[in-house]
């Protein structure tokens, strides 16, 4: 209860104050004060899990950097060995086209070798075919040589044979000459060819 | 009023951080404690650049164990060892145990003797000759090493062919040269017409394959014009008469 009364009867009064809001900024105060409280915890949880984060981030990061320089080294030494695989591969080709190559050369000399084989033999049969003619026109080419002696023979003596046989005779060593000469003409126009 | 300036401050700055959380990326986890899970693969890039020669599929697919191609490897040399005379031709292989060659090639034989592109001697069994066209077929008892595919058609006036033979009874030889037209066979010893090259060709060729750049066989080598051109019979003529076994007769051999 307050002591001040009213002035009354006086036109200079004044309203009596009202009382002060000393009791409603509290709630409001502490509300704000549980919200900051909250967002100081959830800036400190936020931190610390970004510095842990961070700490793990950084240890990953080097385990990578390893990695990746492992990984270099193997690459290096890969690419050495495509490096020799090619050239291999391509002393490889260079030897099979050579091998290839003398292969159909090869080939080709045996054929030649075979060609001349065959040729050889034509030769060695038509040489044989020649000399078996020529002993059969030598032989011809003898007995009309030996019929004609005979028949010389038979001539100088005629008392000693019929003429009729004599002519028979004549005509039969005349037949065999003339194959015998015709024989030998044949075989001397062969050889020439 | 300060009050109310702090809360609105607050709200505004929580109403930004989840307003944020819609456009940037979510907060990153904790990183793995085994980084060499990543493949090595995943470290290369997808395209690199061809370290190393490399072999074209068609190429490796027409390659043989011996390094020979296909149109080597179905190519035969023919000796004709006639009565007299040995003269020597070309052919080629259409299966495991045929060959084609020209009529003149095997004509009058006392025996054919038969050798692939490695110098291989194969077996010869019979040979017939054709009679509207200077073709023969010789089979053989030996396996051959290689048959090309016959072409469907005959190859029109530009197409590239490539013919493959022993020209002068050598070495085998591949050459290549263009249709250069169609024309009546000169030496009328085809029925219809022949195609006409500019692939060289000598004596002992003929009875060369003529393929064309997919490794078909377009024609068949019979003759050298006085000009230098080769005459072909065209795969139709080959395919017709090969479908018609009376066409044939038996070789007669030389006595």
């Amino acid at each position: 209860m307050s002591d001040e009364q009213p002035f009354e009867g006086f036109g200079l009064a004044r309203p009596a104050p009202e009382p002060a809001p000393a009791s409603r900024p509290a709630p409001r105060r502490r509300r704000a004060a549980v919200v900051l409280a909250v967002l100081l915890v959830a800036a400190l949880v936020l931190a610390g899990y970004l510095w842990y984060s961070a700490d793990h981030w950084h240890a990953d990061s080097d385990a990578w950097q390893a990695q990746a320089r492992t990984h270099a080294a193997k690459v290096v030494d890969l690419q050495a060995k495509l490096d020799a695989s090619a050239q291999e591969l391509a002393s490889a080709r260079d030897q099979l086209a050579t091998a290839t190559t003398r292969i159909t050369q090869l080939a080709n000399e045996k054929a030649q070798l075979g060609d001349t084989n065959a040729a050889s033999q034509q030769y060695l049969d038509y040489q044989k075919r020649v000399s078996t003619a020529a002993g059969t026109v030598a032989d011809a080419l003898t007995r009309c040589t030996s019929g004609q002696q005979q028949l010389i023979q038979a001539l100088r003596t005629p008392d000693q044979y019929d003429a009729a046989d004599v002519q028979r005779f004549a005509d039969q060593v005349a037949t065999l000459c003339k194959q015998a000469t015709d024989a030998n003409t044949q075989l001397q126009q062969e050889l020439q060819q | 009023m300060r009050h109310r300036a702090a809360v609105a401050a607050a709200g505004a700055s929580i109403a930004l951080l989840l307003a944020g959380c819609g456009v940037v990326p979510g907060f990153p986890g904790l990183p793995s404690a085994a980084p060499s899970q990543i493949e090595a693969s995943q470290l290369v890039p997808a395209s690199p650049a061809p370290a190393a020669p490399t072999v074209d599929p068609s190429a490796a697919a027409a390659l043989s164990p011996d390094g020979f191609d296909t149109v080597q490897r179905m190519a035969v040399r023919i000796r004709n060892v006639g009565c007299g005379k040995l003269s020597t031709g070309s052919g080629f292989a259409v299966d495991s145990h045929t060959l084609i060659t020209n009529r003149h090639v095997v004509a009058e034989a006392q025996s054919l003797q038969v050798s692939t592109y490695d110098g291989r001697d194969v077996a010869v069994a019979t040979a017939s000759t054709a009679k509207l066209a200077d073709l023969a077929v010789v089979r053989t008892r030996d396996a051959l090493p290689s048959a090309p595919q016959l072409g469907d058609t005959d190859p029109a006036t530009g197409s590239r062919v490539t013919v493959v033979g022993y020209p002068e009874g050598g070495a085998l030889t591949i050459t290549q040269g263009t249709v250069v037209g169609t024309t009546k066979d000169p030496l009328n010893e085809n029925l219809g017409e022949v195609l006409v090259t500019d692939a060289p060709v000598e004596p002992g060729s003929s009875g060369s394959a003529a393929l064309d750049d997919a490794g078909r066989v377009v024609g068949v080598v019979y003759a050298k014009t006085d000009d230098g051109h080769s005459l072909l019979v065209p795969v139709s003529t080959l395919r017709s008469i090969l479908a018609d076994a009376s066409q044939f007769t038996p070789v007669t051999p030389c006595s």
